[in-house]
């Protein structure tokens, strides 16, 4: 993989991500902000951002995939959805 | 495998008004229940549940909410364990909480404290590494208005990980050292249901009693449970209503005042169009957020308090009405509109008051639209 192939598809991904989350709570997140210490993340918004994720990019978000440290900011959320996306790949494949 | 109402019937019979009196449901008609996956209906059958859909699982609870709000709490909070289990759990808890949830064990979930019902800011329940080699987890903390406590065998512990802010959900024993449950007396509505202070004093768990190793973002945690408890509690409302409408509709046909069946005096006539009325809108509203959860909406959270809100509401209010078309007749504890009348109080209380339920509608207006 090359740098310009990754940067491409978080790059496009974290778009969504900040589009999405500037259309549902009015403000829009740098990508490394911390969106739950500045309380961009509420209490409802936290299960609404789970659900679209995984209907939005046909994923499974369980278990130890919920820590906090995956929802952090715009990029944690861009590499969840990313390696998640490539889990299910690689399982589709085998 | 699909869930035998006639089955339920059965073994429910005519409890629930002995039940209200004695203020407590005999433990092995609760393990039969659990024991057929009555009491958490939605886990898959892979993990040895029924696998319903929400529709069906609503259709159940409403079912049940009919016949008994004390035992569709139990099935409340018992969906809320299996719901948490299956969304933050790993492989290995999934497999083994989960079929121990559908054959028969027991379970309540912990989530209000003495400082913090729906503030998550007051939350002080700990969950912490032991920190001594044993790999162990340390629970501690006061928890209020547990429903089912005194039945249960694992309490869902809901609190910071750590020192926060992330939080974790952790799997107690009830027998595990440390656990003290104190039944509160004479609760005004679900009497059987029960409702308890539990504290739990450095209790140790094994690391695999965290669901998910913990450090999971604490809103997520409470969300993603109280909704399934938001969606239980709206559908056996529009069970509760169900149960009054069937019960008004009986006495006003068949008793008479002034020559004629109660049901042709004009006054109780509407008494009946409006406990109809509400029993339509709270099953509407519960099947609007059924279909948002099923395909996967973003605002399904929101409409499982919209579901809740309504039904509870229409719930107090078709309860009071149904008691004032039975009068005498329905004026003793136990019976289905007495009961209804106290414990659809409760519902306007519990996984978000009515107050709290509006503050957040507004607030999903005021971000929306």
């Amino acid at each position: 993989m090359t740098a310009a192939q990754g940067g491409t598809g978080s790059d496009s991904l974290e778009k969504e991500l900040t589009a999405f989350l500037t259309e549902r709570t009015g403000t829009e997140p740098s990508a490394e902000q911390d969106l739950f210490s500045t309380g961009v993340i509420s209490s409802m918004f936290a299960l609404q951002l789970v659900v679209h994720l995984e209907d939005e990019y046909d994923i499974e978000i369980v278990g130890p995939e919920l820590s906090m440290d995956n929802f952090r900011s715009v990029r944690a959320m861009s590499a969840l959805v990313q390696r998640l996306q490539g889990a299910e790949d690689g399982s589709r494949a085998g | 495998m699909s869930i035998d109402t006639g089955a339920i019937d059965a073994l429910v019979g005519d409890g629930p008004a002995a039940w209200d009196t004695t203020g407590l449901i005999p433990v092995d008609v609760l393990r039969k229940l659990g024991g057929m996956g009555v009491l958490c209906a939605e886990v898959p059958a892979r993990f040895g549940g029924p696998g319903a859909d929400v529709f069906a699982s609503g259709e159940l609870t409403a079912h049940v909410g009919a016949l008994c709000s004390s035992l569709r709490s139990i099935m409340t909070v018992q969906g809320i364990a299996a719901a948490t289990v299956l969304r933050f759990g790993d492989r290995e808890q999934r497999r083994d909480y989960l079929g121990q949830l559908t054959s028969g064990r027991l379970a309540c979930v912990a989530f209000s404290e003495p400082g913090a019902g729906s503030d998550l800011a007051g939350i002080a329940t700990r969950i912490r590494p032991a920190d001594d080699g044993t790999g162990d987890a340390l629970v501690s903390g006061e928890k209020m208005w547990i429903t089912g406590a005194v039945y249960a065998d694992v309490i869902v512990v809901y609190g910071l990980f750590g020192d926060g802010p992330s939080g974790a959900a952790a799997v107690v024993p009830t027998d595990a050292p440390g656990v003290r449950i104190e039944q509160v007396k004479d609760p005004l509505g679900c009497r059987a249901a029960t409702h308890s202070r539990v504290v739990l004093d450095d209790v140790r768990v094994p690391a695999r009693a965290v669901l998910g190793g913990g450090g999971q973002p604490l809103p997520l945690l409470f969300t993603t449970a109280l909704s399934y408890g938001r969606m239980s509690v709206a559908w056996g409302c529009a069970g509760i209503l169900r149960g009054c409408l069937a019960a008004a509709t009986a006495d006003a046909r068949t008793r008479e005042q002034g020559g004629s069946p109660i049901a042709e005096h004009q006054l109780v006539a509407r008494h009946l169009a409006e406990l109809y009325t509400s029993e339509r809108i709270a099953t509407q509203v519960c099947r609007h957020a059924a279909e948002q959860w099923e395909r996967g909406a973003a605002d399904a959270p929101v409409a499982a308090v919209l579901a809740k809100q309504v039904a509870a509401t229409h719930a107090t209010r078709g309860a009071a009405t149904a008691v004032q078309v039975l009068a005498s007749r329905g004026f003793t504890d136990g019976h289905v509109v007495a009961r209804a009348y106290r414990d659809a109080k409760a519902m306007e209380l519990i996984e978000g008051s009515t107050e709290i339920s509006q503050l957040i509608l507004a607030r999903h207006v005021l971000d929306t639209v």
